[in-house]
């Protein structure tokens, strides 16, 4: 290379160098604007309601966690913590027992009605909760479920249900079958390689389907809202509610710290797992 | 999460059928093999029941029966307590017609759906595509960033942005005060709080169809761009001419789910406004929540889902049509 055509190497590199530079502080900056109201929210948990009124944005002079233990004590938080973590836990947990056998069935049988039934049950996903909900309630009533635990579970484990069926037909389909073969061969039934061969190999897939339909329950606010009338058995989305009541906040320490801490476990919950949950998001999607 | 829609992976359920023994071959009429089939399912009784039997049923008795049950309150009049359910045939219908609020709330789930469009199909995708360019030097961090509101419960988030944007809090004043305009009352004035509504739906949202574009887009194979450049094309035309159609199936899935979780949309409103000032933030799932669950009329409450399930079926076809055409050929 002539010492010329160097030259203009290095001249086109640095110019490259300097547009990276400049994109990516465009979209930090746009990252950051982004990020700010939660950021603002977290240094605002932090202040006194004097330091808040005082000045808004500033950092926070000295770090209080009083709101933090008022929040704790006036939401009962730890209760709706656990209640949060048992809908989200028993929804998904039997969503997902749900799903194994009709996965395996898609997966692995031929049958005339299959696509149609497979179709039926997604439609459950595309749908608004909103145009089950007066049924739903009025079937609660009747079997005496309504305001309590189970009824609840019951529900977020049928509408989950699809999603998983969905994810794990998808993961079993691609599974190379020729250890259930032989495992069938010698004489082994559904349940047999169901349980020592298929599943063993399908963990990862279950995982992803249960922690999206886990994180989707936990989120979850009008099924919650609509079937659940005691405080006791409120989860998260409903319990911090009671902040919202009345448009004119009197403090605003309080609700920020009751984001904080109801936001904190799924957020930690979303970085160990991020890859898992957006794999999981697209699968569920696009695939 | 809330979430998705999914479209259907059935690949050839049939491609790889079980063990030779109970296997069917194209041997008979079509009508025949269906018939084996059949009866190769029901001869593994266990898989039957509880791979297709049990999910019919729970999907029957949680999903298709609340919705048949939704449509028929409609043409009925019913208080939620009593068992007297009284047919009145079209008259929710009549009175949803004459009702300025249900146009209201209409309007506004119209207005909330189709500007969410540009938060998922326009804004997610120039992201996506920027950060995806090799030009960004951190560019999973920026990604993680938008991708954060998701995992927030949409309480959370109306209940952070009703006190970040509520006047007394002063945050929205300095903001005002640095673009020297006047303080908006964001959650207050009729005219502007919906779209403050459907700007936090679209914070909330975004990294959704970024996420999703993200993916697309690390799969269109990098031979397309080399063929298209040495053909002379520039970045712009390159752009045009490859990344927009081969993501032509993502835009189909982002639009869908889109539209799908901006017509259900009843948490923010519930939170930050519940519908306030006075209609002006009404959606059609918070004023069918209300008529039904605050007002206890149900019947006029199921007219209302109906509107909403005619308005979200139109979209789901689309994408059952599509699952279908990708879906095997033969077998159901």
């Amino acid at each position: 290379m002539t010492r010329w055509a160097a030259a203009v190497d290095r001249g086109m590199r640095r110019r490259i160098r300097i547009g990276r530079v400049a994109a990516t502080a465009a979209m930090a900056l746009l990252a950051l604007a982004f990020a700010y109201p939660a950021f603002l929210t977290v240094i605002t948990s932090l202040k006194s309601q004097e330091a808040v009124l005082d000045d808004p944005l500033g950092l926070p002079r000295q770090i209080l966690t009083e709101a933090y233990a008022t929040t704790w004590q006036v939401l009962v938080f730890g209760r709706l913590l656990l209640n949060s973590s048992l809908y989200a836990a028993a929804g998904a947990g039997i969503a997902l027992l749900l799903a194994i056998y009709p996965a395996y069935a898609f997966s692995r049988f031929r049958f005339l009605g299959a696509r149609t039934i497979f179709i039926l049950l997604l439609t459950t996903q595309m749908l608004p909760q909103e145009t089950a909900l007066i049924p739903l309630y009025d079937t609660l009533t009747r079997l005496g479920l309504l305001n309590t635990r189970a009824g609840l579970i019951l529900i977020h484990a049928a509408w989950g249900m699809p999603l998983q069926i969905l994810l794990l037909t998808g993961f079993l389909t691609n599974q190379p079958r020729e250890l259930e073969d032989s495992a069938r061969i010698d004489g082994a039934t559904d349940r047999q390689t169901l349980r020592y061969i298929v599943l063993p190999l399908a963990l990862p897939a279950m995982a992803v389907g249960f922690l999206l339909n886990f994180v989707g329950i936990w989120k979850e606010f009008i099924f919650a809202i609509t079937f659940l009338n005691s405080e006791a058995l409120y989860p998260l989305t409903t319990g911090i509610l009671k902040f919202t009541n009345s448009q004119f906040f009197t403090s605003f320490t309080l609700p920020a710290a009751a984001v904080v801490i109801s936001q904190l476990p799924l957020i930690l919950l979303f970085l160990v797992t991020y890859r898992w949950l957006t794999r999981g998001i697209y699968a569920g999607a696009v695939k | 999460m809330s979430e998705h829609l999914a479209q259907p992976d059935l690949r050839r359920p049939g491609d790889h059928p079980g063990t030779g023994a109970d296997d069917v071959t194209v041997n008979r009429s079509g009508r025949s093999i269906a018939w084996q089939q059949w009866r190769r399912l029901l001869r593994h009784r266990e898989v039957f029941l509880l791979g297709v039997l049990l999910p019919l049923l729970v999907f029957i008795f949680f999903v298709g029966y609340p919705i048949v049950y939704t449509i028929i309150l409609s043409f009925s009049r019913w208080d939620g307590f009593s068992n007297i359910v009284t047919y009145v045939g079209l008259d929710n219908y009549r009175r949803l017609i004459a009702d300025q609020d249900f146009w209201t709330a209409l309007s506004n789930t119209v207005k909330w759906t189709v500007s969410s469009l540009v938060f998922t199909n326009v804004l997610a995708f120039l992201l996506a595509a920027i950060l995806r360019s090799g030009y960004v030097y951190v560019a999973p961090l920026i990604r993680l960033c938008f991708f954060l509101p998701v995992t927030m419960s949409l309480v959370a988030i109306g209940l952070m942005f009703s006190f970040i944007l509520t006047p007394a809090f002063g945050a929205v004043s300095i903001v005002a005060q640095v673009f020297g305009v006047s303080e908006p009352d964001l959650l207050g004035n009729p005219g502007l709080v919906l779209w403050t509504l459907i700007g936090v739906f679209g914070w909330s949202y975004i990294g959704i169809p970024l996420l999703l574009f993200d993916a697309g887009l690390t799969q269109i194979p990098e031979e397309l761009y080399e063929a298209a450049r040495l053909e002379g094309a520039s970045g712009f035309q390159q752009m045009m001419l490859v990344t927009l159609p081969m993501l032509r199936p993502i835009f189909m899935v982002v639009t869908v789910l889109g539209v799908l979780e901006a017509l259900r949309a009843f948490d923010l409103v519930l939170v930050m406004t519940r519908g306030g000032p006075g209609h002006a933030s009404d959606t059609l799932g918070y004023f069918m929540w209300i008529q039904s669950f605050d007002e206890r009329r149900f019947g006029y409450g199921a007219a209302i889902s109906v509107v909403m399930l005619a308005l979200s079926s139109v979209f789901a076809l689309i994408y059952i049509r599509r699952a279908g055409r990708d879906a095997l050929g033969g077998g159901g």
